[in-house]
């Protein structure tokens, strides 16, 4: 079946995807960091910013209308809290932009920004997942002082998720398949639960079955990899130029656009 | 409810992150004595399981139109034990923010506390201070009760209380806490009752999985539910009157009437003491504790100037973004056997 999971893009190969998956995480993370901390006033400057990771995605071929389409979809929560934002904030305030000035409050400029950080953030994100495969990420990860239990939970949790979401669409399909009408809340909730239920023992079957074959070939609570990671060349070369864009736009564009 | 990184300050997404980096770390360390090998992956398809059972949907009672489905962590925390079901269902939020980006990065801490550890603990603990491991039929259906709705709770409730010190979001405290105590309130009724329901399931199929934290046999009788709903229906009238008398405690309610009347204004004022510490320390740590309007009389050349830095600002980046795209359009476009997936 189908699966809307953005991972897919992680097994191509390009520059950008043969980086060192810690050095992107790390970069990810100050990515985010620098953008979340700028001021609420510069709505420009948070489309200089939008520039890195559009370069990372460009680079490690992800579909544009993919990652937008993926923003949408993720984006209700903060939408709906963000235009509640010009609800309670009514201040007018004057905003410039080329030729005209506008009259409007604080609380949709407010709104715009929280808006805008959420899209560039997003896409920091979307460029890192697309760009590394999750058990290198994992691995990464461990290596950056991950609790190892935890690296493992996410290892195992990672490569049952798409097997288990099968198994839900089969039953939900038989669901479908069965139920013509309204059957009223009481049917419902028994229906629903006993579906539940018996995803939950399957699972806790099909744990059982891989728990006796792993332990058939010597699993011994250690999570053993083919890890490749190693510090390139091209992992400082990206680092430089990942410091020199945030830095630079930090100190000479935030003041500028402020 | 994923938190998003636009909704909290720097200062507070580094706090909640440290703390939830803490205590997981100590959860691993305390769960290695627990957890065997065996159990690894037992708890890696339980993981699977919460997304997969987040797909399973019902038609909500009292509200046509809308689904619900279950969020997981009481009931693994019941047959896990608090300190598996935590690092379960960290791995999930983990997961939900990397492969689905659900939530953001930064954000992570927040929802590993608010999602993960707050209601498999006090969920868990909960459930065990009430059955009190006389398993009755009563005692299991109140505590799965008590630990879904107070356990989901308090993870909501801690939301507006990170974006208020955070100072992002301009919405007040107050408004913010009752929407979400009031829609977490139904989250937890369902997720309650399809709890009770599921474990009724599995104990009757088989009870081996759920031996050691629930014993003898629960039946979902229609005497309990409907005992639920009374209870319930006093508790809103209880909340309601409270709110016509103008008490504080009246908060839940105050959000009923707002999606209607967007100009709303909350019944309990913002000159609380309470609230006058938390906006102190909203403040105190908030990157950019006050706004100052800018007036009228401001110099219209500085203005035009910080127009036009605006207006470049914007469409310089565009035209980056639009340049740097048709390049490796037409790089790609011209040698297409560069193309390795």
């Amino acid at each position: 079946m189908h699966h809307a999971h953005i991972d897919k893009f992680a097994y191509q190969d390009s520059p950008v995807h043969r980086l060192d998956a810690r050095v992107k995480f790390i970069a990810a993370v100050i990515f985010t960091a620098v953008v979340i901390s700028l001021p609420r006033t510069s709505f420009a400057i948070l489309f200089c910013y939008a520039i890195g990771p559009f370069v990372i995605l460009v680079l490690g071929r992800i579909p544009l209308k993919f990652v937008f389409k993926h923003i949408l979809l993720v984006s209700p929560f903060v939408l709906i809290l963000a235009l509640s934002c010009p609800l309670y904030d009514k201040t007018p305030v004057k905003i410039a932009f080329g030729p005209s000035v506008f009259q409007t409050t604080v609380g949709w400029e407010r709104c715009c920004t929280i808006c805008g950080k959420f899209v560039v953030t997003m896409l920091a994100l979307i460029a890192l997942v697309s760009t590394t495969r999750f058990s290198n990420l994992l691995a990464g990860l461990g290596k950056l002082g991950v609790p190892k239990l935890l690296i493992i939970q996410l290892g195992f949790l990672y490569r049952y998720i798409f097997v288990l979401i099968d198994t839900a669409q089969h039953i939900l399909r038989a669901r479908t398949g069965r139920t013509f009408r309204n059957l009223g809340v009481k049917q419902e909730m028994k229906i629903a639960s006993a579906m539940l239920g018996s995803l939950f023992i399957r699972s806790i079957d099909t744990a059982e079955r891989i728990n006796i074959a792993m332990h058939g070939r010597g699993f011994n609570g250690n999570w053993r990899t083919i890890s490749r990671l190693k510090i390139s060349n091209n992992d400082y070369i990206f680092g430089v130029l990942f410091s020199v864009f945030v830095i630079s736009l930090y100190f000479f564009a935030v003041p500028v656009l402020n | 409810m994923h938190m998003a990184n636009e909704l909290l300050s720097l200062p507070v997404a580094g706090g909640t992150l440290a703390i939830a980096g803490g205590v997981l770390g100590l959860i691993c360390r305390k769960a290695k004595q627990v957890i065997t090998s065996e159990k690894l992956a037992l708890m890696g398809i339980l993981g699977a399981f919460v997304f997969a059972a987040q797909m399973v949907n019902f038609r909500l009672p009292a509200m046509p139109g809308t689904s619900g489905h279950m969020v997981g962590a009481v009931l693994l925390a019941i047959i896990l034990g608090p300190h598996a079901a935590a690092i379960v269902m960290s791995s999930v939020i983990i997961v939900q923010c990397l492969i689905f980006q659900d939530g953001g990065l930064l954000a992570l801490g927040c929802n590993i506390i608010n999602m993960a550890i707050v209601p498999t603990y006090v969920g868990y603990y909960l459930y065990r201070i009430v059955t009190a491991k006389q398993f009755s039929n009563l005692r299991t259906y109140i505590g799965v009760m008590l630990a879904c709705l107070i356990g989901i709770e308090m993870g909501a409730v801690l939301v507006p209380i990170e974006t208020s010190l955070s100072g992002v979001l301009m919405v007040p405290f107050s408004t913010f806490l009752a929407t979400m105590i009031g829609v977490h309130f139904l989250v937890g009724l369902v997720e309650s009752l399809i709890t009770v329901t599921v474990l009724a399931y599995i104990q009757q199929v088989r009870p081996d999985i759920v031996a050691d934290n629930l014993q003898g046999k629960i039946r979902l009788s229609k005497r309990a539910v409907l005992t639920t709903f009374v209870v319930f229906t006093i508790i809103i009238g209880a909340g309601l009157s409270l709110l016509a008398s103008g008490m504080p405690d009246g908060l839940e309610w105050s959000y009923a009437e707002r999606p209607d009347q967007p100009n709303f204004k909350p019944v309990v004022s913002n000159n609380d003491s309470r609230i006058a510490v938390v906006d102190k320390l909203q403040s105190k740590y908030s990157l950019m504790p006050d706004y100052s309007v800018r007036s009228d009389g401001e110099d219209k050349k500085i203005q035009a100037l910080a127009g036009w830095r605006s207006f470049a600002g914007i469409f310089g980046s565009i035209t980056t973004m639009v340049i740097i795209w048709l390049t490796a359009w037409i790089l790609r476009r011209n040698n297409p056997k560069t193309v390795a997936v």
